[in-house]
């Protein structure tokens, strides 16, 4: 095989087992490669209905055929799972360096299953792969774990790993890899934490076989020229990071203020990219072989909020900043670093202390139950609470479970912004009707990495379209979706593949990512089976999720988006027509009226018979 | 009249040295267009997203009093 080593490592974690598996060419050729080939093991394997906390449940760890070549941007790995915070599927991704390490290893997937009876961490190197004890290090820190860890095997490897949360089974824990990057969504790193699996540790000689090498090179050499050029005439990215977004967003009226009461937030000059730049910024930091750098190297020198790590990015500012009407960047700064050594979902800590400072605000919930005051732009109680959640302590136990299940608590659910129970990132839908759309219908839940469409309705790429109208909406979230599918399945990051790896055009067609794939693989993709491979994964995905007990009822938002009209700022009046969307989406998905696909779509998709 | 200019991101070089922030506050003649506040602080039309009280908006658009007017670069570099 090109592109693919074809095999991959089962770790049972229950005998210490480790086997290596062949990988079929032609379920590699129609699964793509990470998200695709871990959701087709996970419904071959896994009963849907399964406790994912449970050791029957399966956690797997996929890069794809371009994650380890010389695509730009083609670092990337996910973690595939069932979720504990919303019973659906987690399907989480990470850059850094750690995913082209992974794939060295000579192996494309790992997947763990069972549970160990004690902490263990996995050490591959090469085609040594061994199931070593972690009791040492379980408890400590993600920043102690890696430390150890290189120590014990090779300073040259590269780690993922959980810290306390996810060893408490925090429903919003995520896995961290090269310590500051995550794989956040959706309690990832809970899962790790029920197998007792500490960490993953890789270090890999193992180049990847190409099929055209120097048709790749040379394509290779074209896009990282194009993009040397855009960043030489000013790259938001480069000089800001995703921080330069809240101010962006908060112009257009959707940016997540306090709980999602509003989509305006006076504070936003305060938490914008070029008080990051200015004040905090070391340098950029880049992902393996990326030549943009959005990652953010930052010290913060303040006696309270002081420290030095990486982030924050946008979606982090929007949580934990605006979200909890926070203006104070030190603060949002810290409480990141906090989260990244600690091994929690930025988005979700954010946003579940949002929805309970709305109601504490509202007088749902006792202050007495919190133990301390809970107020919206209370950066102590933030920075308090995320310890507290991570270790389960106190409040922070209720937190730990995530906004819906607190705000079920106290019989509320109502405050909670979520989609499927997965917290809402940071584009408010009632101004960005696709967004809405998106969120109701991401086999995750409320995620905009499964299918952005804010690239046109905010940033004007590949060419704007209206946030405010609901007109082709449901025709882009489809084209989003399968597209988003393969960028992930291949390996890719989603924020130089929009933009260089498809035509020009809103309706993102493939010609140069079906080219990548082709020198890669040489498996022969034209652009329409490329794009029907995502369609073809996003389907199995809502299969899986539809045996788990989900109908087309789920596919919904919170009251506040379907009922109350945003209250002020460009978006003022406007709710997320979710009722006008949805059918036409279902029938352009090939899906009956309660969004179960259709035979037909099976067979044209090759699903029949699973 | 008055109006009121933002520029994000990369666009910041653009403003003028007394802004606040992100904001500069204009009084411009009556019936300027976005591309005559373009060319005048030598921003590019071709490549940005441009917004009139937080909804998009072409170059040609007259402006009126009190108009706030937002420009920043469409996601170059990624």
């Amino acid at each position: 095989m090109f592109g693919w080593h074809g095999k991959m490592i089962r770790v049972d974690l229950t005998t210490g087992a480790v086997s290596v598996e062949e990988v079929d060419s032609q379920v590699a050729k129609d699964f793509i490669g990470g998200r695709g080939w871990a959701i087709k093991a996970l419904y071959d394997e896994v009963d849907a209905g399964v406790e994912p906390l449970s050791p029957d449940n399966k956690l797997i760890f996929g890069t794809g055929p371009l994650t380890g070549t010389p695509a730009p941007t083609g670092n990337r790995y996910m973690v595939v799972t069932k979720s504990p915070l919303t019973g659906a599927l987690s399907c989480s991704n990470a850059g850094g360096v750690f995913p082209t390490e992974m794939k060295r290893t000579g192996f494309d997937q790992f997947m763990f299953e069972g549970r160990a009876t004690r902490p263990v961490y996995l050490w591959v190197h090469d085609d040594e792969v061994e199931v070593r004890p972690a009791e040492h290090l379980w408890g400590k820190t993600v920043p102690e774990t890696v430390k150890v860890l290189l120590e014990e095997t090779d300073p040259r490897a590269k780690v993922a790993c959980i810290g306390p949360a996810g060893e408490r089974l925090v429903r919003i824990a995520g896995i961290m890899n090269d310590e500051h990057r995550a794989a956040a969504r959706s309690g990832v790193g809970a899962v790790m934490g029920s197998k007792n699996l500490k960490a993953v540790v890789v270090r890999g000689t193992t180049s990847v076989p190409l099929a055209e090498p120097e048709a790749m090179k040379d394509l290779c050499r074209t896009v990282r020229a194009e993009v040397k050029a855009d960043v030489k005439k000013g790259s938001s990215l480069r000089e800001y990071g995703t921080a330069y977004v809240p101010i962006v967003t908060n112009e257009i009226g959707i940016l997540p203020t306090r709980n999602f009461q509003t989509g305006v937030f006076e504070g936003v000059e305060g938490i914008t990219g070029h008080v990051l730049t200015e004040r905090y910024l070391i340098r950029p930091k880049a992902c393996f072989g990326c030549p943009i750098a959005c990652g953010r190297l930052t010290r913060v020198d303040d006696p309270v909020y002081g420290g030095q790590g990486e982030g924050p990015e946008y979606e982090t500012i929007a949580a934990l900043g605006s979200g909890c009407g926070l203006d104070n960047l030190a603060a949002v700064t810290k409480a990141n670093y906090l989260c990244n050594e600690l091994g929690l979902d930025t988005i979700s800590i954010g946003m579940t202390l949002a929805c309970a400072m709305e109601m504490v605000e509202k007088g749902v919930l006792p202050q007495e139950d919190v133990g301390r005051s809970l107020r919206f732009g209370d950066a102590d109680a933030v920075i308090d609470l995320i310890g507290k959640t991570a270790y389960r302590e106190g409040f922070g136990d209720a937190l730990a479970e995530g906004s819906y299940r607190l705000a079920e608590r106290y019989g509320r659910p109502e405050f909670s912004i979520t989609a499927k129970k997965l917290e809402f990132p940071g584009y408010d839908p009632r101004g960005a009707k696709g967004m809405g759309l998106l969120y109701a219908t991401s086999n995750i839940g409320a995620s905009h990495m499964a299918g952005d469409l804010a690239y046109p309705e905010v940033f004007g790429v590949p060419e704007r379209v209206d946030p405010l109208s609901t007109d082709e909406k449901p025709r882009l979230i489809k084209r989003f979706e399968d597209a988003f599918a393969v960028i992930d399945a291949a390996g890719l990051c989603v924020f130089l593949s929009v933009r260089y790896f498809f035509d020009p055009k809103v309706d993102l067609w493939p010609t140069r990512l079906t080219q990548l794939m082709n020198y890669a693989t040489g498996a022969g993709y034209t652009e329409e089976e490329l794009l029907r491979a995502g369609e073809r994964i996003f389907n199995l995905e809502r299969l899986f999720l539809l045996k788990a007990g989900f109908t087309g009822k789920d596919d919904t938002l919170p009251r506040r988006m379907l009922e109350e009209p945003m209250p002020d700022g460009p978006a003022k009046g406007h709710v997320v027509e979710l009722g006008q969307m949805l059918p036409e989406f279902y029938r352009l998905r090939g899906w009956d009226e309660d969004g179960v696909p259709t035979g037909a779509k099976l067979t044209e998709l090759d699903l029949t018979g699973l | 009249m008055d109006i009121q200019l933002k520029l994000f991101a990369t666009y910041r070089r653009y403003l003028p040295p007394e802004s606040q922030g992100s904001v500069c506050d204009l009084g411009v003649p009556a019936g300027t267009r976005v591309a005559d506040l373009l060319a005048e602080f030598g921003i590019p039309a071709d490549g940005s997203v441009i917004l009139v009280n937080g909804h998009g908006a072409g170059p040609e658009r007259s402006l009126d009093s009190g108009d706030v007017v937002a420009v920043f670069p469409s996601m170059a570099g990624g």
